[in-house]
């Protein structure tokens, strides 16, 4: 991770970077009191609401992202153990998660899959760029495991944790109204495709919804990482 | 939060951040073409299966940690600012297929789950 995006673990500057990383934690700070003052609405995404500040300040004096990065990465950093740490509630809801076996293998055999052909064919037809559709490909899965994947099949990571996060934003925002159009009622249904599909955001807006709507999301984001990361370098490796 | 309880909080992180790493070490001494992350989950779920619950510290941490992954994210939403050329190139296709894809996938989810569970329910009700 030495692109201008995001910068290397660089301990030594950290100290520089410290402002970077304290206005972060400021704005986001200030995101969530923003979404709870609002009554918690999806459209106030806190990811969207930090993040287009600090663009806006880089931009407007026009400082470099990898300044910004001195201090940014070490959050970038802390989202590896704090994936590692989904193993947690994978644990703890074991029993749920058994019953729910075929339900679950089902949706995480088609959804991810449609995400990534849908996506290819529209991307292809509009004419984008062979970077810009193998970044589009993990864009289901969780940022680690999605810029681990698009490192393996010739993507850009730095691209794809970005199409990551509006991909959960999209799913955080829209997902409800999605599920009651066309009749999904169920928690765990609802929670398991908002979780597959939109990754950690997504399982912070089910959790919003209800506990075992999160609960649920929680595991289909773990094991659509687990999943799409083994399958899908394997046959894009076999294809292209 | 006693100084006892900040001393296991930070234990428990250094586990998270182990397993992080075992992950990168044992993918890159297999060659396998997944990412260390993906690793770390199956070391820390082996263990806590063979430990058989979940120590207080590690929970704590863990829920802290995903409670808050949405700033966790926050310098990789920046990080795009660096590629906006990129971007640029292919506002439209990305655009349409963030949308469409995304909106299509949810939905084959939700409706491959329900159906599946329909009709494993039926079967079950059956025998």
């Amino acid at each position: 991770m030495s692109e201008a995006g995001l910068a290397a673990m660089d301990w030594g500057r950290l100290g520089e970077g410290s402002f970077w990383l304290a206005l972060t934690i400021a704005f986001y700070v200030a995101a969530r009191r923003l979404q709870q003052v609002l009554g918690g609405t999806p459209l106030a995404n806190t990811v969207l609401v930090a993040a287009i500040p600090l663009m806006a300040i880089l931009y407007w004096f026009g400082i470099p992202v990898s300044e910004y990065q001195r201090g940014g990465w070490l959050l970038l950093w802390v989202l590896g153990p704090a994936t590692v740490a989904l193993a947690v509630p994978l644990y703890l809801n074991f029993a749920h998660v058994r019953v729910a076996l075929w339900p679950m293998c089902a949706a995480l055999l088609v959804g991810p899959a449609v995400a990534v052909i849908s996506g290819l064919i529209l991307a292809e037809a509009m004419g984008a760029r062979i970077e810009t559709i193998r970044s589009l490909a993990p864009k289901t899965v969780t940022t680690p495991i999605a810029m681990g994947i698009a490192r393996e099949i010739g993507g850009i990571p730095e691209l794809t944790a970005a199409f990551v996060i509006f991909t959960g934003i999209i799913g955080a925002v829209f997902g409800a109204a999605l599920f009651n159009a066309i009749g999904m009622r169920d928690a765990r249904t609802r929670g398991f495709a908002m979780g597959v599909i939109s990754g950690g955001i997504g399982t912070a807006r089910a959790f919003q919804e209800s506990f075992l709507a999160g609960t649920f999301s929680g595991v289909g984001m773990t094991l659509s990482g687990i999943l799409t990361a083994i399958v899908l370098p394997l046959v894009w490796l076999a294809f292209f | 939060m006693t100084l006892r309880d900040a001393l296991f909080a930070a234990l428990a992180f250094l586990a998270l951040v182990a397993c992080n790493i075992a992950g990168g070490y044992v993918a890159a001494l297999l060659r396998l073409p997944v990412p260390g992350t993906v690793i770390g989950i199956l070391i820390l779920l082996g263990a806590l299966l063979a430990y058989g619950r979940v120590p207080d510290p590690l929970r704590r941490v863990a829920v802290f940690l995903l409670a808050h992954l949405n700033l966790l994210y926050v310098p990789a939403g920046v990080g795009v600012l660096a590629y906006v050329a990129l971007v640029r190139n292919d506002l439209w296709p990305i655009v349409v297929v963030l949308f469409v894809s995304t909106f299509l996938s949810m939905i084959a989810s939700a409706l491959a789950f329900h159906w599946t569970a329909k009709l494993t329910a039926r079967k079950e009700d059956g025998e």
